[in-house]
């Protein structure tokens, strides 16, 4: 009866042990930085959103980011009062845009090792209630327990449905944007 | 050329250039027009945290039609919440969680870098009233398994309520 209930006792220290030492589920961030670039031969526009969330679960591979339109900031204001308008973004009739991705190449990425990895992540991107396939590449960080994830790639706006065929729009907004993620982690 | 029809004449291209002024300066300021100062506004909403979460989460919809604005410069609001957490975002700005600890979401409340100075004197677990333009909603956010909180920028600290 002893031995039982020592054997219970051991086992359920080893199992505490190991609830603890085993990977704690989702990274979560919300310290990040997304920013969009156009670039025409008028002029070069940029906006900045710092208040968006992200998580990446390191046993799927399963990175997903949740991105508050109204947060992207312009250096003029009426451009950022036509981006969140109807004709561009309608952010009040879409006020959140979604990246849901997978981590293809996960077994190549050490989250518990220190170094800098490729990370290819397949998946979809919604922008203004569209949704469309995405494939891009991004770099993990990993250094002491800060795991960082930063990524660049296109957006050709008429995909999401974002189109200008006439004035000061069309000629000054790209028909293709580049967009920057930077994003750093904590586990939940 | 008669006198009148001179006079019809300058009168004309007084308010032709008139005109062109009126409209010029107007195109310039729309171009250049200064975003709107969110610590100087006029406040259009006062209410805790919990009831803005609890707003969003019972009718999104009708709450987004509540708060924001089809321009972006959305309902100005002053929140009462507890103080959850303090950190800071990749702009530098200090970013303050009103949440209780009975709520699924808080408000999180981006400042700038003019007005950070203002959150080193409060502490976590304090009940505070911050002022700041609201961006987006609190939701359960089902990809990220987790809730979402209310987004609101541009923040100042309005009152601190001391614990006694």
């Amino acid at each position: 009866m002893k031995k039982v209930s020592f054997l219970v006792s051991i086992v359920a220290i080893v199992s505490t042990l190991f609830a603890f030492t085993l990977p704690a589920g989702k990274l979560v961030s919300s310290k990040t930085h997304i920013k969009f670039f156009s670039h025409t031969s008028v002029e070069d526009i940029q906006a900045n959103n710092y208040t968006s969330v992200s998580t990446i679960d390191p046993t799927t591979g399963d990175v997903v980011f949740s991105v508050p339109m109204q947060s992207f900031e312009f250096e003029k204001a009426l451009m950022q009062k036509h981006f969140n308008g109807e004709d561009f973004l309608d952010t009040k009739q879409f006020p959140k845009a979604k990246l849901k991705g997978k981590i293809t190449n996960l077994a190549q990425i050490n989250l518990e090792k220190d170094g800098t990895y490729q990370a290819n992540v397949e998946g979809e991107l919604t922008i203004k209630g569209v949704t469309k396939p995405i494939k891009e590449k991004g770099t993990v960080t990993v250094k002491g327990n800060k795991i960082s994830v930063q990524s660049t790639f296109n957006v050709t706006l008429a995909d999401y449905g974002i189109t200008f065929v006439k004035g000061k729009p069309a000629s000054n907004i790209a028909k293709t944007v580049e967009v920057t993620v930077h994003a750093e982690y904590q586990p939940e | 050329m008669t006198p009148k029809k001179k006079k019809i004449l300058k009168i004309g291209a007084i308010l032709l250039i008139a005109g062109l002024l009126i409209g010029g300066g107007t195109v310039l300021y729309m171009f250049n027009m200064p975003h709107r100062n969110v610590q100087n506004a006029s406040v259009d909403f006062s209410l805790s945290a919990s009831q803005l979460v609890n707003e969003y989460l019972e009718n999104p919809v009708k709450a987004n039609e509540k708060y924001l604005s089809d321009d972006g410069d959305s309902k100005i609001l002053e929140i009462t919440g507890t103080v959850a957490k303090i950190s800071d975002d990749f702009n530098g700005q200090k970013v303050v969680l009103l949440q209780e600890s009975s709520d699924k979401a808080g408000v999180s409340c981006t400042y700038t870098q003019e007005t950070n100075q203002s959150v080193s004197s409060i502490k976590i677990g304090e009940k505070v009233k911050i002022k700041g333009v609201i961006r987006s909603g609190a939701s359960f956010d089902p990809d990220l398994e987790m809730y979402d909180n209310v987004v609101v920028e541009k923040s100042s600290l309005i009152q601190q309520f001391v614990n006694f």
